[in-house]
């Protein structure tokens, strides 16, 4: 099959393809994303935990007094409840600079600048079509989408903005950094963008463990796969891409005069829809 | 329990500073802060009836103390003896109380970087011994005690002999330093050290009144929509989606 055989745009797939394309993988996440991805999960869940808990003041805080009291009690002290909270922090930090030190050619620079955070025509639309069909006003397709969806690739960008706000500033926190005053800004903004984050997270987690239409993504943060069927349904973009690139290098592998290896399921072409 | 407080007579004060230095030297206090200090009140009067006064200032250990609310980290919390204490392990040095205290009694110790303020000598108390400033009052012109001990002489300083706090109807958080003076005296000090309205630095304030109120509103909106649409999903029932 020729790299032009390709459907442009998702086309309606027989049983016997849907069947096969669900049988078939392809590679989402690597393992070291994977993990990081757990880890920054677990950090978070523990830092806010502690962070809610940290702040008493009926003026500032967040959680209610009886859960600063319970995780205080956990912990025993403020003083140790602020220690874990703040190594865990540095813990988080350091693994992240290992990240963005050693990971960046391979991670940063092609996964997350170039598929994570750039918003085409289709992801706006794709976001206003999504929100309609989730409040049950539209049955409308959603347009095609690269290997992140628009909703992740909002998130990401926000993530991606805050996070240093919060590292900063909890680094000014934590040793006290530039003043008094510094001090109190740090804190305004560790707690509005963790605030902010929070806010996205909550739509993060539900879209991805409990919204039943992407449960493929959750487990995908697990095994690091999707199946094809999924990737073709939600992903379109990014499926035409690895399925362009498995085609070209079987047509490589022809003209050297190799036995081409037929790609596990080609897509269904433009010329034999269902 | 123990609400502890302390008389100052100011009749007796001679201004030698030797509370301030005794302070000082045992609670290792950085130069050019105080956690307790004389001052002396302007002169006022016409000869030949003169009056000044000198003021001893030091943390009041608030009934209702500012500073407790205005700690974000809990560094700052009131024991159930009354005094205020600061865990020096929690404090993040924000200074958000060093604006709320209506006393200015606290300073940001620029070695530490961490709030310090006077807490009536905890530690000697605990181990029931008097407070620096007044085993080492050269005039003896200080008084520290359970103001709950009814036999006590602080009891009756306060008590029966009508000693003072320093308070203004705007201003009362019931402060348990008292002070004993002439009328004429306690009259000037009140006048010339009158404590200030509590009040919380920008970044506080902006916290507090904008922040937090929309931080709340954020988390809350995407909480709502998504249990809208969880409740959606529950009510359509599990089925198998195409993919």
């Amino acid at each position: 099959m020729r790299t032009d055989a390709l459907p442009l745009e998702p086309v309606p797939l027989s049983v016997e393809q849907a069947e096969s394309m669900l049988q078939s993988h392809l590679k989402k996440h690597q393992v070291a994303i994977v993990l990081l991805h757990w880890f920054n999960a677990s950090v978070w869940g523990l830092e806010l935990l502690t962070g809610l808990a940290l702040i008493t003041s009926p003026w500032f805080r967040f959680a209610p007094a009886w859960l600063v009291e319970m995780v205080e009690g956990l912990f025993g002290s403020r003083a140790n409840l602020i220690r874990f909270h703040v190594n865990l922090g540095l813990l988080w930090i350091f693994v992240f600079l290992v990240y963005g030190v050693f990971g960046f050619r391979t991670f940063l620079a092609r996964e997350v600048l170039q598929k994570e955070i750039g918003l085409d025509r289709d992801d706006w639309r794709w976001l206003i079509v999504r929100t309609l069909r989730i409040l049950g006003r539209s049955q409308e397709p959603l347009p095609p989408q690269g290997v992140y969806n628009a909703g992740q690739k909002l998130f990401a960008l926000a993530v991606y903005s805050l996070l240093p706000v919060i590292m900063l500033t909890g680094l000014v926190m934590a040793f006290q950094l530039f003043g008094p005053a510094a001090v109190g800004w740090a804190v305004v903004l560790h707690f509005a963008a963790v605030g902010l984050v929070v806010a996205g997270l909550l739509i993060h987690v539900y879209m991805g463990a409990v919204f039943p239409e992407e449960k493929p993504a959750f487990f995908s943060m697990i095994t690091g796969e999707v199946n094809e069927h999924y990737a073709y349904r939600h992903h379109f973009k990014w499926w035409r891409e690895v399925k362009q690139a498995e085609l070209e290098w079987a047509e490589r592998q022809g003209a050297e005069g190799r036995p081409a290896e037929t790609p596990s399921s080609p897509g269904p072409g433009p010329t034999s829809p269902a | 329990m123990a609400r502890y407080a302390i008389v100052t007579d100011l009749r007796r004060c001679v201004g030698c500073q030797a509370c301030t230095v005794a302070c000082n030297a045992e609670w290792d206090v950085p130069a050019g802060q105080a956690r307790t200090h004389v001052r002396a009140t302007p002169l006022e009067g016409a000869f030949p009836r003169l009056v000044q006064s000198p003021f001893v200032a030091q943390c009041n250990q608030c009934d209702r103390p500012p500073c407790v609310e205005a700690c974000p980290s809990g560094a700052t919390a009131q024991r159930d003896d009354g005094i205020v204490s600061v865990d020096r392990a929690v404090c993040i040095g924000c200074g958000f109380c060093v604006e709320a205290c209506p006393y200015d009694a606290r300073f940001i110790d620029p070695r530490r970087r961490k709030v310090d303020k006077c807490d009536f000598c905890l530690e000697r108390v605990a181990h029931g011994e008097q407070p620096a400033c007044v085993t080492t009052c050269t005039a003896h012109a200080k008084y520290f005690g359970d103001l709950e001990q009814r036999d006590g002489q602080v009891f009756e300083l306060v008590y029966g002999r009508g000693a003072r706090r320093l308070e203004t109807p705007a201003v009362a958080v019931g402060p348990n330093v008292y002070y004993l003076g002439t009328a004429q005296q306690l009259d000037l000090v009140q006048k010339s050290f009158p404590p200030r309205e509590p009040r919380l630095p920008a970044a506080g304030e902006g916290w507090r009144r904008v922040v937090r109120p929309l931080v709340l509103a954020a988390v809350g909106a995407t909480f709502l929509g998504q249990a809208v649409a969880f409740f959606n999903q529950l009510a359509k029932g599990e089925k198998d989606f195409e993919d």
